[in-house]
């Protein structure tokens, strides 16, 4: 049987990798993926959880909620990657530095 | 109004004026500062006049003697418990004050004449020009020492900017060098009229003074104070009133000046401009000479009396070395600079010896310098002026190309030298027959002193005599060639007539000394009676 | 302060202001209106001939008759009253008379002499004020004034020597002339003021009069010279003396006394030219030639003799042989000098010299009246004898223009021969120059055997070492003869040398007008005897007569054998020259010599002052001058780098340890800022993992501590 535990461990593997890749990846879009990554962990535990909810399904609906509002601010974030290569010719994070102080 | 209040602030008025007026008026400046030079003259002839020369208004430790006076309350603070402090607008001449005034007066015209040739900034030239003219005047008027002090002080400012902006090449370092000089005399001068000030009481009020005539009278001083002459005071281990007299004496010397003190004259002199050169040498250092005898002697006439000897000593020396510097020199204004401090030294020979005779010809020679070195130093400006040079190697036979000057400078030059018939001669040979008789009046000054101070007249003839020889008389050589002699014309209208009045004073002083004499003499025998008394 | 003047003594007095001031107001009328006019010439010598018409009344009314003396008070300083005044006594009246005398030939001969030149009313200007200078310098009452005109006569003479001031020479020797006047007007001055310390007075009549404060009241003692005035009671108020309460007692050290002699000294040997201050004298001679007669052989030179006369009671014997010795040995020095000039000029300045010291040595013997009679004499065939050498110099120069030569106008070398061609200035030279030799018909001869005979008389009364003094006083007197003799030989005998060098010169030369001639004549008469003694032999005048003698003498053989001496030894020398210089017989003195090079090298006294003295005082000078600039200011100036030390190691501290502290503490401020600013290095990813990093932490140390 499948326990709750299963789920959190699949949610962690999978939060870590996106950590793993927002972290050293030196392409935004990759960065932009492991968000994306770390957002379906998080929605995994949402629809976990929602199990113990006394609430039926209530955890679905929220991660489907969560899934349109990641699709939205990913829309929002590849225009901005896309104007940044715009801005600088690159999408490597590193060269980018004028949030500098 | 009083008479000598108006002499005093005249000029300073006229100062406002040109401050007030804009600066596309400058051509007029120089017609208002003549103008207010001559007023005042004019004042300062009717006080000569008016002045009334019998031994009942002889002056000198009797308040009541003065002449001209005012007196108000300027500054007066009640301090409470250190008691009053009386500060008064005191002014008033005597003897020893009022031929001084005349002489400044006509000084002050020629160097208001010699000014035209000033160029830029004129504003600020003639203001500062008659801040000067009133701070001289307030010197010799003042009888409160604070006053004095005052104006003492302000007079340094003006010339400090008239040699530091208007001067020659190294206009800077002398414009310091004589700033130093007279601020290093000063302050310590203050410290002694501070010790002065509490020493001293006014016996009417009961309040400390700064009464310059009350500080004369030994019984005004406060028994224990500083330099009350029964409590013997010491400062550092010597009498306190010789400390005092000292610091006076070296204040004023800086000024006369008296070697070794002498160093910032031919600077100031050489940098300075025609009309300051003219006050420095007219007025400045007659100041010194005015301030020992109305200060020095007046204030420590026992101090004075111990130390005449070395008062001597000191005017013999800067007799004959400002005269051996003389001879030495190849600048002219240079070497008028250092007959200036030998002609200097005589004074302080006179004043040494104490005697009737000294002093008159003390201040007989101050008067005849003020003329002879106005009109020496306007000369040196006029070949100066003309080709910007004064090297007297540089120059010969001037006397061909310039005639009218050169009997000019014959004039001055023999004046200078002491030839009878001219100011100088009187007042030299009684400034030694005082010298000499010192010994059988008071036993101050051995005999030798007299005889080396006659040799100082020897140099004196040697050294204008050769610079005649060498830079006026012979063929025409000059070192700018063609274009010197173009360029040296002789004297226009405007420098005649500032000479004439000068070579005339210079003549008719030597003529009738009775003109210094006879107003000085009364004054001068009180002050030689109350030096007696000590 | 004086009884009633008489009438005709008041006239005098008037008569003797006008004599001075006329030529005063001539010239200030040519230095004010007649500047460039001709007529400032005549306006002078008018002024000079009134002058001596009533300087001869005023003469007449003095000589032998009462001492006038008036005064007003001229100003009052301290205690004491300087007086203005005239004295006037046979001593003064003389002088008076002589002065214009003998400048009024010499103004009749300027107007002529100078007419060419560009500065002729300067010149006249310049005359006019040295005859008023010296007139008022011989009637003067008091010190302060005969000082006074002493040194304007001294500056008249400086201005008429430097006369043409574009030649250097003549500027370098009035310079000259006036400093080494100055030596002895300081001399003068530092007597004037000994003797007014201790008499209190200036007053010549008070002072040297016949019951005069030095003459009577004054006396050295253990040491000291005092001045004792008690007996000036008797004295009477109407003459104006001042009465002082008796034992008044004035004294000061005996050394003074001599001190105050040698400044008298002194002052006479500036301007009379004696050893050793003489060395101006020839110098002097750059000076126009008329000038020359006028003041440097007639009338200032003599003032100093002049001052002696005025002073003399003063001197103590040890003084008056002093004066003696100096007086007898520039006579010699200046006549063995006079023997080898080339310089026609020069010649007659050593002459001049030598003749003064004639008079200072007459002086010291005591024979005053010869001394003075010498004077007067001297003047007139001195200066006679300067217009003649003015004469042959003129047409000499005229010679020299009209050929375009370059030679030298006053050269002995280039005369000679002139006799024929100017024979009144031949004769007229002929009678100064035997005036001067002292032969007998002339008034030298008065004169100047009265100093002999006295001095040998002196001499013979006190013995030993003081016999040098006649005899070399002798020796003078021949080398005077032929000194005299080689002159007027080379000049007016022999051949025109002129001609002999430059063969085809023309000369037109000529005794010239009357303004020349009259001058000559004037002159010549009154160096004959009649004018002063009617017996041609005596060796006294009718001056004389009228004025004191001091000196003790025994009349005897001396009186009759001196004279004879003298002239036979002058005869001779003359005798010698002739055949010397005209026959050629003998060679005199090889010119190579030591003794030759001595004389003619001035005894190298000149050479001597120049190199030693004149050098000495400016390397003392320079040296002084370097002492002023190094040592004085630069002590001032060590102070001010003192100062600028002190201030710079107080600019430093402030800088670098007060600032520093400041600085250090913003140093460390933005060293940390610097640190933590490293995290704001704008990359995303970092901000990101240092987040991380942060929560991590967090949570570890919640665990941590949760777990303790």
């Amino acid at each position: 049987m499948i326990t709750l535990t299963d789920f959190m461990v699949v949610s962690a593997v999978l939060f870590c990798t996106g950590l793993f890749i927002i972290v050293s990846k030196k392409n935004a879009i990759q960065i932009l993926i492991g968000i994306e990554l770390m957002l379906n962990a998080a929605i995994l535990n949402l629809v976990a959880f929602g199990k113990y909810d006394r609430v039926n399904n209530s955890g679905q609906i929220f991660a489907l909620f969560a899934i349109i509002l990641a699709a939205a601010t990913t829309a929002v974030a590849l225009a901005i990657i896309l104007n940044v290569y715009k801005q600088y010719k690159t999408i490597n994070p590193d060269q980018i530095k004028d949030l500098k102080d | 109004m009083n008479l000598l209040t108006l002499l005093i602030f005249t000029p300073v008025l006229f100062g406002l004026i040109i401050l007030v007026l804009p600066s596309s008026m400058r051509a007029s400046f120089k017609y208002i500062t003549l103008f207010a030079t001559l007023l005042q003259l004019a004042f300062s002839i009717f006080i000569y006049v008016n002045f009334n020369a019998d031994a009942a208004h002889a002056g000198i430790s009797h308040e009541a003697q003065y002449q001209f006076v005012q007196k108000l309350p300027w500054i007066n603070l009640n301090l409470g418990g250190a008691g009053k402090m009386q500060i008064e607008y005191y002014v008033g001449i005597d003897g020893i004050s009022v031929t001084l005034l005349v002489m400044t007066a006509l000084v002050m015209v020629v160097a208001a004449v010699a000014s035209w040739e000033i160029k830029s900034n004129l504003k600020g030239f003639f203001a500062l020009f008659l801040l000067l003219d009133m701070a001289v005047v307030g010197v010799f008027c003042a009888l409160d020492f604070f006053l004095f002090y005052t104006f003492y002080e302000l007079m340094l400012l003006p010339l400090y900017f008239l040699i530091g902006m208007w001067g020659g090449a190294r206009r800077e370092y002398a414009a310091i060098k004589f700033f130093l000089y007279t601020l290093f005399g000063s302050v310590f001068m203050l410290l002694v009229m501070i010790g002065l000030y509490l020493s001293v009481k006014d016996p009417v009020t009961g309040n400390h003074t700064f009464n310059m005539v009350q500080m004369m009278d030994p019984k005004n001083f406060i028994d224990g104070s500083v330099f009350s002459i029964l409590s013997h005071q010491t400062i550092m281990g010597m009498p306190a009133r010789t400390v005092g007299f000292v610091v006076l004496f070296i204040a004023f010397a800086i000024k006369v000046p008296v070697v070794p003190l002498h160093t910032w004259l031919p600077d100031a002199h050489v940098e300075a401009p025609t009309p300051v050169s003219i006050i420095l040498a007219g007025v400045l250092l007659k100041i010194g000479g005015y301030g020992i005898i109305r200060i020095c002697l007046g204030i420590f006439p026992d101090v004075a009396h111990s130390g005449a000897f070395w008062l001597g000593l000191l005017g013999i020396i800067s007799i004959l070395y400002g005269a051996f510097n003389a001879l030495a020199q190849r600048d002219l204004k240079r070497m008028i600079a250092y007959s200036s401090v030998s002609h200097m030294g005589f004074v302080l020979l006179g004043i040494a010896s104490q005697t009737a005779e000294g002093i008159s010809g003390a201040v007989l020679q101050m008067v005849s310098h003020g003329f002879l070195s106005t009109m020496l130093f306007f000369l040196v400006g006029v070949v100066y002026s003309r080709v910007h040079d004064r090297d007297i190697y540089h120059f010969r036979g001037l006397a061909t190309l310039m005639p009218r000057y050169t009997v000019y400078v014959m004039v001055a030059f023999f004046a200078s030298l002491g030839l009878p018939g001219f100011s100088a001669f009187v007042a030299e040979a009684f400034t030694l027959a005082g010298a000499f008789k010192s010994h059988n009046i008071n036993g101050l000054l051995p005999y030798w002193m007299a005889v080396c101070g006659s040799v100082g007249i020897l140099l004196s003839a040697a050294y204008f005599l050769w610079t005649l020889q060498r830079m006026f008389f012979g063929t025409i050589s000059l070192k700018g060639g063609d274009f010197w002699k173009g360029a040296l014309t002789d004297i226009d209208w405007r420098e005649r007539l500032t000479l004439l009045p000068l070579a005339i004073m210079a003549l008719a002083l030597g003529i009738m000394p009775s003109l210094v004499l006879g107003k000085i003499n009364e004054s001068v025998l009180a002050l030689v009676q109350y030096l007696q008394l000590k | 302060m004086k009884e009633a003047i008489l009438p005709q003594e008041l006239q005098t007095i008037y008569l003797t202001i006008l004599i001075v001031l006329l030529p005063f107001a001539a010239f200030i009328l040519n230095f004010l209106f007649l500047n460039k006019s001709k007529a400032s010439g005549w306006v002078s010598t008018i002024a000079i001939l009134i002058s001596s018409i009533f300087s001869i009344f005023v003469f007449t009314a003095i000589w032998n008759g009462p001492v006038i003396h008036v005064q007003t008070i001229w100003f009052t300083i301290g205690d004491s009253q300087v007086h203005a005044g005239l004295l006037l006594n046979n001593l003064s009246v003389l002088m008076l008379a002589l002065v214009p005398l003998v400048a009024l030939p010499v103004h009749i001969y300027s107007t002529a002499y100078m007419k060419d030149d560009a500065g002729y009313g300067r010149y006249f200007r310049y005359l006019s004020f040295f005859c008023f200078s010296m007139l008022a310098l011989v009637v003067v009452d008091n010190l302060v004034l005969f000082y006074a005109f002493w040194e304007l006569v001294g500056f008249a003479s400086y201005l008429l020597i430097g006369f043409w001031f574009d030649r250097p020479a003549a500027v370098q020797a009035n310079k000259k002339a006036f400093i080494m006047n100055r030596i002895g007007d300081i001399g003068l001055l530092t007597a004037i003021i000994i003797i007014y310390t201790l008499f209190g007075t200036f007053d010549l009549e008070k002072l040297f009069g016949a019951e005069g404060f030095v003459t009577r009241y004054s006396y050295i003692e253990n040491g000291t010279w005092s001045f004792y005035l008690n007996h000036v009671l008797h004295v009477p108020v109407s003459r104006g003396w001042t009465v002082m309460a008796p034992h008044t007692v004035t004294q000061i050290p005996a050394i003074w006394q001599y001190v105050a002699f040698g400044g008298i000294f002194l002052g006479v040997a500036a301007k009379s030219a004696q050893f050793p201050l003489h060395t101006w004298l020839p110098d002097a001679m750059e000076g126009p030639t008329s000038v020359s007669a006028l003041i440097h052989a007639a009338t200032m030179v003599a003032a100093g003799v002049f001052l002696l006369g005025r002073v003399y009671p003063m001197f103590n014997t040890t003084e008056l042989n002093i004066l003696a010795a100096v007086g007898c040995f520039t006579a010699f020095m200046a006549a063995t000098i006079a023997l080898t000039q080339t310089d026609l000029k020069r010649i007659l300045a050593y002459s001049t010299i030598s003749q003064l010291g004639y008079m200072v040595m007459a002086m010291g013997i005591g024979a005053y009246a010869s001394s003075l009679f010498h004077l007067v004499t001297h003047a007139f065939f001195k200066c006679l004898l300067f217009l003649c050498a003015g004469i042959v110099i003129h047409q000499i120069k005229h010679v020299k223009e009209d050929n375009h030569l370059d030679i030298d106008p006053q050269d002995l070398a280039n005369m000679g021969g002139l006799r024929k061609k100017l024979p009144v200035t031949f004769v007229a030279t002929l009678i100064a120059g035997l005036a001067l030799i002292g032969l007998p018909l002339t008034s030298g001869y008065l004169s100047k055997e009265g100093i002999l005979v006295q001095a040998f008389e002196w001499a013979e009364l006190k013995g030993g070492a003081f016999m040098l003094i006649p005899v070399f006083a002798s020796i003078t007197s021949w080398l005077t003869a032929f000194y005299v003799a080689r002159m007027i030989l080379k000049v007016f005998y022999g051949d025109m040398n002129l001609s002999k060098l430059y063969p085809n010169i023309t000369i037109h030369i000529g005794d010239g007008g009357w303004r020349y001639q009259l001058p000559l004549i004037m002159l010549a008469l009154c160096s004959l005897f009649p004018l002063f003694s009617l017996n041609p032999l005596a060796h006294s005048g009718w001056l004389t007569g009228g004025l004191p003698q001091y000196g003790q003498y025994t009349a005897g053989l001396v009186e009759l054998m001196v004279p004879v001496i003298i002239n036979v030894g002058s005869i001779a020398m003359l005798y010698y020259a002739y055949m010397a210089y005209i026959k050629q017989r003998d060679k005199v003195a090889a010119q190579p010599s030591l003794l030759h090079r001595i004389s003619f090298n001035e005894w190298y006294i000149d050479a001597f002052y120049q190199r030693v003295i004149v050098r000495a005082v400016m390397t003392f000078s320079k040296a002084l001058y370097w002492f002023d600039l190094k040592v004085i200011d630069g002590l001032v100036n060590l102070f001010e780098r003192i100062a600028r030390c002190i201030a710079g190691a107080a600019a430093w501290f402030d800088k670098y340890i007060v600032d520093g502290l400041l600085h250090l503490a913003a140093a460390l401020v933005a060293y940390i800022g610097g640190i933590a600013r490293r995290f704001q290095n704008g990359k995303v990813q970092y901000y990101l993992f240092s987040m991380l990093l942060a929560v991590i932490v967090v949570f570890i140390l919640k665990i941590l501590i949760w777990n303790s």
